[in-house]
């Protein structure tokens, strides 16, 4: 079926040798270096399909959700689709994305990606409405010549040695501190990461969940955990940082200002160009005081819009793209890490020191368990905002820690979250 | 007969094309907004959404933020308005008597008017932030303080700050208003004000001031409503934080279809927004005794 | 006394242009820094050389000739538009005393007062419609309609000065009323329409929201739109964006130094007078 249909479109270009199709294609992650990456892959698939074009459309970054929601939702002309991880479930919900099973089916390349990144991006309905471009871990960056001048030589391995470590550096007088702090533009991950990491029980197919159904904010351990990142800002950030986003965290990152990161692999691409190779290093996610970190797996990816008309002709690009080397020129050049595994084994590039902090983590399950947060549920969105404005407020010391953590804890059980 | 008839084709020729653009960009729109308000207009249910009554005007009155928003938004108009207002009013009275240079002065000072309200956000935010910033700078080496202030990112601080910046944009508009306005009061009247010895403080009350009453009373009203609507500045900086320090009701309703995805809330909002300012148009109108709009 | 006044005087006008100045200036003395002088910490306020190196990159990485190009030919045919159907409603509703008159300018009055944001999403489903998303013309419309009520209310304040024996008796020397208007009137508010013209051209030159949602493809760019897409997940690129403010900037110069002295004038006359 498929076979014929393919038959069919070539005899169709053969047809319509002087019509060009056409494909409009939006991307989310907007930033200058990325687009042209992306870029000159279409360039190469448009000089290997003759008669079809690419049009690329790349919204400026703080706008193109809405774009994408707005284009999608009027039916503007457009194929294939970047989403997000955390408006996979909208878009897909509300109709917006075709349904890739029957596509992936018959793709071989898929028994190749990281083992539960698929899985992952079967948020809604348990079905794959894309297909994942890049996969983002959360790791630790360390400025590690900023800290040798202060004698420590190796990354923190849990978080209170990060905390004293990072207190430790802090000088408000000479501008040093020690973490660097996200209180802006969804901090949700930064929250999470430091919580769940008190924690020993969580569940693999859900972060706010306890192994025995209970939700992690109105367990103890989130207490000390919320307790700790509290002391965080309070003891080694500057005050400024509460209104810090990603490129205030890039930019105090690579000034020194505050040497202890926890971000992407995105930001290695950001870094190399902003710092000499030997000034910065990753290591892995410190463990809490369970002896364990819950990273997860974020992702983006191409999808393919409901109403498209060369629906085989955009799943024809998305295969292109996930071809090894065209896949590998877009990692290295981005800095996101592969969704294809074996790339970690034949490209000496991701086997280099830069990624150590994430490949020990996939290494060794017993200490880093996956796990997902529920971004399928319908009030995610209301969720970054409460947690975002919440959290300042307990910052800025106007709500308790318990005070808090009662009020996400009533918002889960509202908003449910099995 | 035939005279007012054509009078009558000749006034809604002219005033037609104004009329049909107005109510097909804007009256309409609003209507359809009006309407969404009323719907659950969200991302999930973009192809088909259904009525719900009162319901996203229920989720607004009992959100605290909202009510956080709304004092915001008070306060930031008031801030704005009475410091643009007076200083500029000095600015206008610094100027009024020709100077050498007052031309290029006027091109110089007058000139932000013109620059875009977001452009300006970005810019200052650069200035005043609280790390690397430049104002911090020029402070702590003139040893005014002895520690950066976070202006934007310390909550005491923060609706100063856009304040001090939405100021900084509005002294020209008023300056220009009442500059004009200065210079059409007659010589003749400040001169006899003069002779029979009045001193300054006394020809700025009981002359300037009634004179040049009506630019002062519409000009207030219009920036009333502007300043109310406009994010620009407060977006461009701080999007409402720390916590909801700078959160006024645009960027509230921005916010809302930024995170949650609900069009139908933030339409609400909007129309919330939009009868405060009929509110606010009608009492002025009535306490001002303004007529402006009777001819 | 006199003197002390004087200096008094100077002193503050002098504060006041510091003021007012600083945030332009910084952006102009960023954008001829070298690039890799742009961030650095503590504060370097001059160039240690002048380089047009962020102008460069600016024109070559970006098209920022053409986005310059599409914001010229935005802004002045919107700006066109509404000024001139401005003129022709703002003089009939200066004209008449009938009740009809007031019930327009109330309304023009009421719509100018509606939030942008209330609208945004409606437009865009209409214009969605029409088949006017992503293409200039849309957006010209928007500022248009944008424009439209405000611009009426400030010319129908100048033509509000124009005596009405003027065009009675240019149409008693035989002009019908159109001659009248354009031979007689129009040519004495002069001022009044360059500045309903300047507000409204900077206005739709600044207009960032609904061009950054109307247009999709980077050619159809304008250059708030450009200036916004230098912020990108990396952070703000200072050197670009500095640059192109810069560049963004002269356009309104030009209209503010050749029309300041009508703006003002204008703005007043347009002002004291709904």
């Amino acid at each position: 079926m498929r076979k014929s249909l393919v038959v069919a479109f070539l005899l169709a270009f053969v047809f319509f040798a002087f019509a060009e199709t056409v494909l409009n294609m939006v991307e989310v992650f907007t930033w200058p270096e990325r687009t042209k990456v992306l870029k000159d892959i279409i360039k190469k698939f448009e000089a290997e399909h003759s008669g079809v074009k690419i049009n690329l459309i790349s919204p400026p970054y703080e706008t193109a959700y809405q774009k994408v929601y707005t284009m999608i939702s009027t039916k503007q002309p457009l194929d294939i689709v970047e989403v997000g991880d955390w408006s996979l479930s909208s878009l897909a919900a509300m109709g917006g994305l075709e349904n890739l099973e029957p596509y992936i089916k018959n793709w071989d390349s898929v028994k190749n990606f990281l083992p539960g990144l698929l899985d992952a991006a079967r948020t809604y309905k348990n079905t794959a409405y894309l297909i994942p471009n890049a996969v983002y871990v959360k790791t630790l960056y360390i400025r590690s010549d900023v800290l040798a001048k202060y004698g420590i030589k190796e990354a923190p391995k849990t978080m209170l040695e990060m905390y004293g470590m990072a207190r430790y550096i802090t000088d408000p007088r000479k501008g040093q501190y020690g973490f660097n702090f996200r209180g802006k533009g969804f901090p949700t991950d930064f929250i999470d990461l430091v919580v769940t990491s008190f924690f020993d029980d969580i569940d693999p197919n859900n972060m706010y969940l306890t192994k025995d159904g209970k939700i992690i904010w109105s367990d103890p351990r989130a207490k000390l955990g919320l307790e700790l990142y509290v002391r965080l800002f309070k003891d080694t950030a500057p005050k400024d940082a509460i209104n810090w986003g990603f490129s205030e965290q890039v930019n105090s990152f690579s000034s020194g200002i505050a040497p202890i990161l926890f971000q992407d692999p995105d930001t290695l691409g950001i870094l190399r160009s902003n710092l000499p190779d030997s000034a910065f290093k990753t290591a892995p996610l410190p463990v809490g005081p369970s002896g364990k970190a819950y990273p997860h797996f974020g992702f983006s990816g191409f999808g393919i819009v409901s109403y498209s008309k060369h629906k085989d002709l955009a799943w024809e690009f998305i295969k292109f793209f996930h071809r090894p080397d065209n896949l590998a020129y877009w990692c290295k050049n981005y800095g996101v890490l592969p969704p294809d595994k074996t790339l970690y084994y034949n490209d000496p590039f991701f086997s280099s020191e830069k990624y150590t902090g994430w490949k020990y983590m996939f290494n060794h399950p017993e200490k880093y368990q996956f796990t997902k947060q529920p971004i399928w549920n319908k009030n995610w969105g209301k969720w970054n905002e409460l947690q975002e404005k919440t959290m300042q407020k307990v910052l800025l010391g106007k709500m308790s820690v318990d005070e808090v953590l009662k009020e996400w804890t009533k918002f889960w059980e509202e908003a449910g979250l099995k | 007969m035939r005279k007012p008839r054509r009078q009558a084709r000749f006034f809604w020729f002219t005033v037609f094309p104004t009329l049909l653009l107005v109510l097909f960009l804007v009256v309409y729109p609003t209507i359809k907004g009006f309407i969404m308000s009323f719907y659950d207009y969200t991302i999930f249910t973009f192809w088909n959404p259904h009525f719900v009554g009162l319901r996203n005007y229920k989720a607004i009155f009992s959100d605290e933020d909202f009510y956080q928003a709304l004092w915001n938004t008070i306060v930031w108009v008031a801030g704005s308005v009475t410091f643009q207002f007076l200083l500029g009013f000095g600015l206008a009275l610094l100027m009024w008597k020709p100077f050498k240079g007052r031309g290029i002065y006027a091109g110089l000072v007058f000139y932000p008017w013109a620059i875009s309200g977001f452009a300006i956000g970005l810019v200052w935010s650069w200035l005043l932030n609280g790390t690397y910033g430049v104002v911090n700078d020029i402070l702590l080496r003139l040893n005014i303080v002895e520690y950066p202030i976070h202006f934007l990112s310390d909550p005491d601080w923060a609706m100063f700050s856009v304040i001090l910046i939405n100021v900084w944009y509005g002294i020209p508009f008023f300056a220009i208003m009442i500059l004009a306005a200065l210079q059409s009061i007659p010589r003749s009247v400040i001169e006899a004000a003069k002779i029979d010895g009045a001193g300054p403080a006394r020809r700025l009350f009981s002359i300037v001031i009634p004179y040049i009453k009506p630019v002062i009373l519409s000009t207030l009203l219009l920036r009333v409503i502007w300043v109310m609507n406009f994010p620009d500045i407060i977006y461009g900086t701080t999007r409402g934080g720390p916590a909801g320090a700078t959160d006024i009701l645009p960027v509230y309703m921005i916010n809302t279809v930024f995170y949650e995805n609900d069009y139908s809330k933030a339409a609400a909002t909007g129309v919330i927004v939009l009868g405060i300012l009929l509110a606010y148009t009608v009492i002025y109108m009535k306490v001002t005794s303004f007529k402006e709009l009777e001819l | 006394m006199k003197i002390a006044a004087k200096v008094i005087k100077l002193v503050l006008l002098s504060m006041y242009l510091i003021f007012a100045v600083f945030p332009v200036l910084w952006i102009f003395l960023t954008s001829i820094k070298p690039p890799y002088e742009v961030y650095t910490f503590p504060v370097k306020y001059l160039p240690s050389h002048i380089s047009f190196e962020n102008y460069k990159k600016l024109f070559t990485y970006s098209d920022f000739g053409k986005y310059f190009l599409n914001s010229v030919v935005v802004a002045s045919l919107s700006s066109l538009i509404s000024t001139f159907f401005a003129m022709l409603a703002g003089y009939s509703l200066s004209r008449s005393k009938e009740k009809k008159v007031y019930y327009i300018v109330l309304f023009l009055f009421f719509a100018q007062m509606i939030p942008a944001y209330l609208v945004m999403i409606p437009q865009y489903v209409m214009f969605s419609r029409f088949h006017l998303i992503d293409k200039l013309i849309g957006v010209i419309i928007v500022y248009s309609g944008i424009g439209a009520s405000f611009s009426t209310i400030m010319a129908r304040g100048f033509f509000a000065r124009i005596p009405k024996e003027l065009e009675e008796a240019a149409m008693i020397d035989g002009c019908n009323r159109w001659q009248a208007l354009f031979k007689v009137i129009i040519p004495l508010i002069l001022p009044g329409i360059s500045a309903v013209f300047s507000f409204s051209f900077v206005n739709s030159w600044n207009e960032v929201f609904v061009a950054s949602l109307f247009l999709n493809n980077s050619e159809k760019y304008t250059v708030p739109v450009a200036l916004y897409s230098f912020i990108s997940k990396a952070g703000v690129n200072w050197g670009f964006l500095s640059a192109g403010l810069v560049v963004a900037l002269v356009p309104t110069i030009i209209i503010f130094a050749f029309a300041q002295k009508y703006i003002v004038e204008g703005l007043t006359q347009g002002a004291t007078k709904f």
